[in-house]
């Protein structure tokens, strides 16, 4: 894992709560604006982390780019003067509030203690390694998947995540396996249902190639999937998308003719 | 803990990015700041989806946080008319002032 990648996971860490407090402090909101937008970059930091390299990009142009600009044009539209901002007296229901916060964090941290130990995720790194290496020998191990791995692999290197990734997905189009446990088991479980279904077996698996799903966390592989098994739900955002426009439109406007 | 990041790490940043935002929903008054809190706290979740797809090695999480992120965006856009139209007609953006939601 080196040097740089944990160095660089608290710098976003502490950059995402600093600035995430800031946001909820500060009194002005176009302060508060400003210090989302600085939290977005370093959430799409984080992302990048954890190889999701679509996801990052998406979060820079679409939160730091369209919802930011939308929440800045509305402050600054708005230019609300100091006494229509309120005053920012202490009251009874912060300390409740921050108390239920506090409480929230607590009760989440203590159980994602309680169940990810510092032996488990030691213990899965070792049976990784076990199984990298059966990889590396050619066998064909029938699943890479994390859930058997009682700590974390997020401590894969980026070669060793792509090797992963590319052998489940291998084992998967070769009918080897069912990487998911079940996830895949909606159709027939030996046709993928991303691939062509009128491919034979045998013609599917000689064009089987490492990288043909496309790389871990770029966009090949989630196009892939947004229009295949979850297109419904793609579709159904755009409706979602055209309601909003159009909802968004006729609220702003002063007076619907 | 150890030093290196693992999934741990990850779940409790977002668990504290998500209280945060949860604080700021609670305790500010200003329409717009509680939307950007609200903004937070899809952003927390996302991380966790994300941070257990990397856990197990697919990516339904990345697709799903795809879809939550646009979701926020029609959020945002309808949220934002409506503290535009509040605005017209109060000359507020204090969410205790908009009462008359509620008849």
């Amino acid at each position: 894992m080196g040097f740089w990648e944990p160095l660089f996971f608290w710098m976003f860490a502490l950059g995402a709560l600093i600035t995430s407090l800031t946001v909820i402090v500060v009194r002005n909101p176009l302060y508060s604006a400003l210090a989302l937008i600085v939290d977005f970059f370093f959430f799409a930091g984080l992302y990048v982390l954890l190889s999701a390299h679509f996801l990052a990009i998406v979060q820079v142009l679409v939160y730091g780019g369209a919802i930011m600009v939308l929440f800045l044009f509305i402050i600054m539209l708005l230019n609300l003067r100091d006494e229509e901002l309120g005053e920012n007296r202490f009251q009874l229901h912060f300390v409740a509030a921050i108390a239920s916060g506090l409480a929230i964090f607590f009760f989440a941290g203590a159980s994602i203690l309680a169940v990810v130990s510092d032996e488990g995720v030691e213990q899965g790194r070792q049976e990784y390694a076990r199984q990298m290496e059966q990889v590396e020998e050619g066998e064909k191990v029938a699943l890479l998947t994390g859930s058997q791995i009682p700590g974390l692999a997020a401590d894969l290197n980026e070669t060793g995540l792509e090797a992963a990734y590319q052998a489940q997905l291998t084992a998967w189009e070769a009918g080897l396996g069912n990487p998911a446990q079940g996830k895949y088991n909606r159709f027939d479980n030996s046709v993928p249902f991303e691939l062509p279904p009128a491919l034979s077996a045998e013609a599917r698996e000689g064009q089987v190639t490492p990288g043909r799903q496309g790389l871990y966390g770029t966009f090949k592989p989630i196009s892939i999937a947004l229009v295949n098994r979850f297109v419904v739900p793609f579709e159904l955002t755009a409706i979602l998308l055209l309601a909003a426009i159009i909802g968004a439109m006729i609220i702003a406007k002063r007076r619907v003719a | 803990m150890s030093w290196e990041p693992t999934l741990a790490h990850y779940l409790i940043l977002s668990a504290a990015i998500f209280s945060i935002g949860m604080i700021g929903v609670m305790v500010r008054r200003n329409a717009i700041i509680l939307f950007m809190s609200i903004e937070l706290m899809l952003n927390a979740v996302n991380l966790t989806f994300i941070a257990f797809s990397r856990y197990r090695i697919d990516m339904d999480g990345h697709i799903f946080a795809f879809f939550v992120m646009a979701v926020a965006a029609a959020e945002a856009a309808v949220a934002l008319a409506i503290v535009l139209h509040v605005f017209r007609h109060k000359r507020s953006v204090n969410v205790d002032e908009m009462q008359q939601l509620q008849y």
